[in-house]
């Protein structure tokens, strides 16, 4: 359906995209994972014809959209990435202005907003003005004035940062839903392993403007399939016992958290005694020792050395 | 789909009753705030201010002409003093004087009376004098002299203005400067004119009428519609406001992603700038007419003005967007309102009339879509019609016009700064 063909964007000297290559099928759900600043926003950004790729192309149904980019627009409902709401306005009043924006009128627009505030859950609150709303409300908004004009597909930039888990599983919920009764092809971005893993078919993981993986969530963590992660906890960890770690033949990485430290070692290695060994010399209380089944974030820890958050 | 831009823009004002007392009750409040300044006169100035001025006579000028005449014969040859025998009528200086006091127009809202030298004090003690102008003793032999003869030493004109009638007196003043000049222009042979000497003149708060023949403007109406005019400014930077910000909430991308053009969206600001600046303009000029009684002799034309003032305003609006736009920041909008706006109104002469120093300041003044907008009203108001001020029309549709090609220019197509 939708395909980017070495799609570039520079800003200056640097590259906030570099020769990305993605494709979406219709009725898909495809994740876009990767950290701040890795061009998620941007490459969406221009996917969607909002901004004019520095090289590349974007194809809708085999055809270039960067010269025209009508027919694209009027089967994709854009989710930004903050609210882009008039908060003076009700909720009601946004969705009533969107959709004369898109050129709804009279009954049928009526009928859209009601059955958009119902799907998003703000029947109720629909004369409250936005600014009023928790940040979870506001957020489900935002994806409702996305789906006034009934978008074959959906292009989500983090539609679920800074709220409430509760808000949080609704929208995940309302996306899978969305997708299974009407066919509704998602674009999913993210910096949230869980969110992606739920609900994605297909996944792409980006870095720094790269592309570093991509596959279905089974054929990613194949990545990891001749390593596992180890979760140790303890009270506190101290600086001896993880550089004892570090400098351990079998373990291939370090990452330190506040009470864990995780470490990827060969699938086959047993490490746990040579871990109770090393805590004992060094004066550390272990808590647990863990075999953690892995998942997306250790994929992303195990491609960049880095998490994806701090 | 324009006017879903503007119905929005007008539910968010709504919404903002800051900013409706803003645009709306701070105008009024600075119309009031002055009013009281300025006095009672603020009030019961609809009609056309009613002044009275005591005219002192110590000679009489009749005689000191024929005094003059008789004295020239000595001094010049025959042909000469009969040249300006013929002449003579023109020059008297207390006949013109009384000849202009007592013409029509200005008898409309002016009472000339005439007294004798023996009669001075009796004067002075009556307060619904506004002015005494004393002409002293052999005033039109000396200025008859200082004209012919090239004599350097100007004669004198005594006023005394009743500092209780600021505004009237001002007016009165005025007149006779204006007087003074005719009279210096109409001097044909002499460069000397009349010095008019003021005592007792209290300083004068700051208001200053314009006299015209037909109509004086009160201090309140020339208030009301330079605090009107330059308030109406502040709506081009509201409005800019709000479209920068719907460019940094992505709102303006949405719009775009919906197949709007940025065009329609570029015509909804300078529509939504040019309705809501007449709608201010109106309601404010509603007031003054309700509280104040400032009224507009021909409705007509006071409508061509206040559109054409509004629609320079929405190509101020439409201007200052495109460029916060293209600069991807509202600093050019914060300078606006903070600096340029308020230049803008010094230079209109919505503080001031500043033009009344020089018809240098007054094309300038007359150079800012303000200032234009003040000019055409108060000649509205003067009681000239609509011919009076088509230069200010022109001026006001041109600014419109610049102001739009230059915001179409800027206006950043896709892909620059989104
Ligand atoms: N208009 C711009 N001008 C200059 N640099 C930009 C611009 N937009 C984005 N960038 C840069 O491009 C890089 C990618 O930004 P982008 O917003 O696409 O990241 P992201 O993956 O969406 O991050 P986040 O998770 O924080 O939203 C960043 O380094 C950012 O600073
Ligand atoms: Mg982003």
């Amino acid at each position: 359906m939708i395909e980017l063909v070495d799609l570039t964007k520079k800003f200056k000297q640097m590259y906030a995209v570099k020769n990305l290559n993605m494709f979406i099928e219709r009725g898909e759900i495809v994740g876009l994972l990767g950290p701040n600043g890795a061009g998620k926003s941007t490459a969406i950004s221009m996917l969607s014809s909002l901004v004019e790729p520095t090289g590349g192309d974007v194809r809708f149904d085999n055809k270039s959209i960067l010269k025209n980019p009508a027919a694209f627009r009027k089967i994709v409902g854009m989710v930004p990435q903050n609210i882009a709401l008039y908060t003076d306005l009700t909720a009601e009043e946004n969705l009533l202005f969107f959709g004369r924006i898109y050129r709804l009128g009279g009954k049928e627009l009526n009928r859209k907003v009601d059955e958009v505030l119902e799907q998003i859950g703000l029947t109720d609150r629909r004369k409250d003005v936005v600014k009023n709303f928790s940040g979870g409300m506001q957020r489900r908004l935002n994806i409702g004035v996305a789906m006034l004009h009934d978008p074959e597909m959906l292009i989500m930039d983090e539609p679920t940062v800074g709220i409430d888990p509760q808000s949080r599983n609704y929208i995940l919920e309302t996306v899978k839903r969305l997708n299974e009764e009407r066919g509704m092809t998602v674009l999913y971005t993210s910096h949230y392993m869980e969110e992606v893993e739920f609900l994605c078919d297909r996944i792409y993981i980006m870095d720094k403007g790269n592309l570093i993986a991509s596959g279905t969530k089974d054929e990613i963590k194949q990545i990891l399939s001749s390593e596992k992660t180890i979760l140790i906890r303890a009270d506190r960890i101290n600086g001896k016992f993880v550089e004892a770690l570090e400098q351990h033949s079998l373990i291939n990485r370090v990452t330190i958290g506040e009470k864990e430290v995780t470490i990827l070692v060969p699938r086959e290695a047993n490490v746990f005694s040579e871990i109770i060994k090393l805590a004992e010399s060094t004066g550390l209380e272990l808590l647990s020792v863990d075999n953690k089944t892995p998942t997306l974030e250790d994929v992303f820890l195990h491609l960049t050395g880095r998490a994806l958050r701090d | 789909m324009i006017w879903q831009i503007i119905k929005k823009q007008g539910l968010l004002f709504w919404r903002n009753p800051q900013q409706l007392l803003l645009f709306l009750a701070l105008p009024i409040i600075l119309i009031a705030i002055l009013g009281a300044a300025l006095g009672s006169d603020f009030q019961n100035e609809s009609s056309p201010i009613k002044m009275k001025v005591a005219l002192l006579e110590h000679g009489e000028e009749q005689k000191e002409i024929e005094q003059f005449l008789a004295d020239l014969h000595e001094k010049l040859p025959t042909e000469a003093v009969v040249a300006i025998e013929n002449t003579i009528d023109t020059m008297a200086p207390i006949r013109s004087l009384r000849s202009v006091l007592e013409s029509e127009e200005v008898s409309n809202f002016l009472e000339v009376n005439h007294f004798g030298s023996s009669e001075k004090e009796e004067i002075k003690d009556d307060d619904s004098y506004t002015a005494i102008i004393e002409v002293p003793e052999s005033f039109s032999y000396d200025v008859l002299e200082s004209i012919v003869l090239e004599k350097t030493e100007p004669p004198t004109l005594l006023v005394t203005y009743n500092e209780e009638q600021q505004v009237r007196t001002s007016i009165i003043s005025n007149f006779l400067t204006q007087f003074q000049e005719q009279l210096t222009k109409g001097s044909f042979l002499g460069k000397n004119g009349i010095d008019l000497y003021t005592i007792e003149i209290q300083p004068i708060k700051g208001q200053v009428i314009s006299i015209n023949e037909k109509n004086p403007v009160s201090a309140s109406s020339y208030y009301t519609i330079g605090m009107t005019v330059m308030n109406v400014l502040f709506l081009a930077g509201a409005i800019a406001y709000y479209a920068f910000h719907e460019k940094e909430l992505n709102v303006f991308n949405r719009i775009i992603l919906a197949n709007v053009s940025r065009w329609v969206y570029f015509m909804g600001i300078l529509t939504a700038g040019t309705i809501f600046a007449f709608i201010q303009t109106m309601i404010i000029f509603t007031f003054s007419w309700l509280v104040y009684g400032i009224s507009f002799p021909n409705i007509v034309d006071f409508l061509i003005v206040t559109f054409s003032f509004s629609l320079s305003v929405g190509g101020l609006a439409v201007l200052l967007s495109a460029l916060s736009y293209r600069l991807n920041s509202e600093t050019i909008t914060n300078f606006f309102m903070n600096i340029i706006a308020t230049l803008l109104a010094v230079l209109g002469g919505s503080f001031y009339p500043i033009g009344d120093f020089s018809p240098l300041i007054q094309t300038i003044g007359n150079m800012t879509p303000n200032g234009a907008g003040l000019t055409a009203y108060l000649t509205l108001l003067r009681g000239d019609g609509i011919a009076g001020i088509t230069d200010n029309l022109m001026f006001l549709v041109m600014f419109s016009l610049l102001t739009v090609i230059v915001a179409a220019i800027c206006f950043p197509k896709r892909g620059v700064a989104a």
